[in-house]
């Protein structure tokens, strides 16, 4: 695609003020993940019990936990756990899905058989208790939560792409290109690839605040990322035991959950609309 | 002279599915034979459903035959190496030309393309598509579009461009004027016209369009239900044409007056579904003509002499029809 396509997905959607909003939201947990060392006020994990439980000052914009943390730094950190989570499955549950979709799509009818039914089986099991069983075979931590992510997002990901590759094997220019003698691989890659992509992007970023969620709640309930790294999750369990004390703990864990999870759903609302091939047909003209 | 492209029996089945298998299996081409020489323009001509965009993937290889042969330049089609060769040498345009060009993919790029997938060297991409596109009148700026962007007739000429670029010796044309406005429409089949005399082309034109192949085939051939019923010299055919099938769809050709349309030979009903292929002569089911023979017995293909052949049992009776023809 050239960059002058890129430009117009980008004007649609900064032209749509949810996906603006969308847009900015996400950068900003992008940025704060990226440079948390930087941008936090003080060492995530480093204990100081004789501060502990202080409310939001100006010393400790967020307050300090049970063990006198600075909550702040946690919270900036745990967007680095949540997001190299959530991106790294995400994507490779994507590209997972990428490839078997379109081998199933336009590979052998028996191939493909064999791939609907695994997938079949796969989305019938519940995440959570998939997630559970998992996590009490190989153990908790931060490969086990990617592990489980890629495995049951994968099928949605691969029934979506097949679909795409299915109804667009048989159209014309598929046929053009096969009558002119090109590979299979040139017919795959340049042909078939850059028109399934799109709605995959959609979902994927849709698919972005599930898994935060999914990762804060296993961490809530100790079976995610291992303490002390710090978690939106393990933070939200923090405050929870310690709400008497400091119940601010409970609202400044929430919230970044709460923005990320709006942020990506917006941003994937507007990037549908922006890639809506009649949308933005009308649009060029 | 040897023929450029020879079809000989070819017939395509498919197995209809069903569980048990049992549904009767669909002959969608049945024997078909045909000669297209070197520098020919060949009108194929039949209604939806009669088989003709089957057969031009049959000759290209997309389709798999069930039987016969199809012979190119001498080379025998039957094995993969052998479409591989002679790829290069064939091109398709296709009725939806918007839709055979890849969407993401930029005009300069598209006509490029097989020069990419033949490993041709190409000094400047840029220079070259050009030049292609050029040939087929239109301007360098058109390169950077993408195919929704272009208009039915732009399209068309993108298709040709690209048509062109390895400097086929055939080119199959799916209703080129399909969906484009009549003035268009002459420019199209003018430049294709312009195109075969620069370059020595041989065309196979798949039509419903009678005015079309009058225009510009050097011969026809009829299709009725994956059979060939008729073929002949353009001139001859509409003429004078032999089967009662041809000589409905002369009649119901629109005609400047239409008192001297022929009422009689106004073809009835709808063309028969694959499914369930009449017996005996396919065409008895419409035919004004047909008698209990019709019914039970399949007719031969008849050489008639100049090029001529017809599949009919009562090629005499008919040709007195094909008189009334002529007075038009």
């Amino acid at each position: 695609m050239s960059s002058g396509g890129k430009f117009r997905v980008l004007r649609a959607l900064l032209s749509d003020p949810m996906g603006a909003l969308g847009l900015i939201l996400v950068l900003l947990f992008v940025a704060m993940a990226l440079f948390a060392p930087w941008v936090a006020p003080a060492d995530p994990i480093k204990l100081n019990v004789m501060e502990k439980f202080q409310p939001p000052s100006l010393s400790h914009l967020a307050g300090t936990d049970q063990l006198g943390r600075d909550l702040l730094s946690r919270i900036i950190f745990g967007a680095r756990t949540a997001l190299s989570i959530a991106l790294t499955s995400v994507g490779l549950a994507g590209l997972g899905g990428l490839i078997l979709g379109m081998i199933a799509g336009f590979g052998p009818r028996w191939l493909d058989a064999l791939l609907v039914l695994a997938f079949d089986s796969m989305s019938s099991l519940p995440m959570i208790m998939f997630a559970l069983a998992v996590i009490t075979i190989v153990g908790p931590g931060t490969g086990t939560l990617i592990l489980v992510v890629v495995l049951v997002s994968i099928p949605a990901y691969a029934r979506l792409i097949r679909a795409q590759t299915l109804s667009l094997a048989g159209a014309d220019f598929i046929v053009a290109e096969r009558a002119m003698g090109a590979s299979s691989a040139r017919i795959l890659f340049r042909h078939l690839l850059p028109n399934v992509v799109g709605p995959l992007v959609i979902l994927l970023s849709m698919d972005v605040p599930i898994v935060i969620m999914l990762e804060a709640g296993l961490s809530y309930l100790n079976l995610g990322v291992r303490p002390p790294t710090p978690s939106w999750g393990n933070i939200l369990y923090d405050g929870y035991t310690s709400i008497r004390a400091a119940p601010y703990m409970v609202l400044i864990a929430g919230l970044p959950l709460v923005l990320s999870t709006l942020g990506f759903t917006f941003l994937g609302e507007g990037l549908r609309d922006a890639l809506d091939p009649k949308l933005r047909r009308g649009a060029a003209r | 002279m040897t023929a450029l492209l020879s079809i000989r029996d070819v017939s395509v089945v498919l197995p209809t599915g069903g569980w048990f298998g049992g549904a009767a299996p669909l002959n969608i081409l049945a024997g078909v034979t045909l000669d297209l020489m070197p520098g020919e323009t060949l009108g194929l001509v039949g209604e939806s459903g009669s088989g003709k965009t089957t057969l031009a993937r049959a000759i290209l290889g997309l389709q798999p035959i069930s039987a016969g042969r199809v012979r190119f330049d001498g080379r025998d089609l039957i094995h993969s190496a052998g479409f591989k060769a002679i790829r290069p040498r064939t091109a398709l345009m296709f009725q939806d030309a918007t839709a055979s060009l890849s969407p993401r993919m930029t005009v300069g790029d598209a006509v490029t393309e097989p020069f990419s997938i033949h490993g041709v060297a190409v000094r400047n991409h840029r220079d070259k598509a050009a030049e292609l596109l050029a040939e087929v009148g239109l301007p360098p700026e058109m390169a950077t579009r993408y195919p929704h962007e272009l208009s039915g007739g732009q399209a068309r000429r993108v298709g040709v461009a690209r048509a062109l670029a390895l400097k086929p010796a055939l080119v199959i044309a799916d209703e080129p004027t399909a969906g484009l406005d009549v003035s268009v429409q002459a420019e199209i089949l003018n430049l294709m016209a312009d195109l075969k005399d620069r370059h020595g082309l041989s065309y196979l034109i798949i039509t419903h369009n009678l005015a079309l192949v009058r225009h510009v085939a050097d011969r026809i051939a009829v299709l009725y239900l994956g059979r060939l019923v008729e073929t002949g010299p353009t001139r001859a055919i509409f003429a004078e044409p032999r089967h009662p099938y041809t000589q409905s769809l002369i009649a119901a050709e629109p005609k400047p007056d239409p008192r001297k349309r022929r009422a009689d030979l106004a073809i009835r009903g709808e063309i028969p579904s694959i499914l369930r292929r009449p017996k005996g002569c396919e065409f008895h089911t419409r035919c004004p003509l047909a008698e209990d023979i019709c019914r039970t017995t399949p007719p031969a293909l008849k050489e008639l002499g100049y090029g001529r052949s017809v599949r009919c049992h009562f090629t005499e009776t008919t040709t007195e029809g094909g008189r009334h023809e002529l007075e038009h």
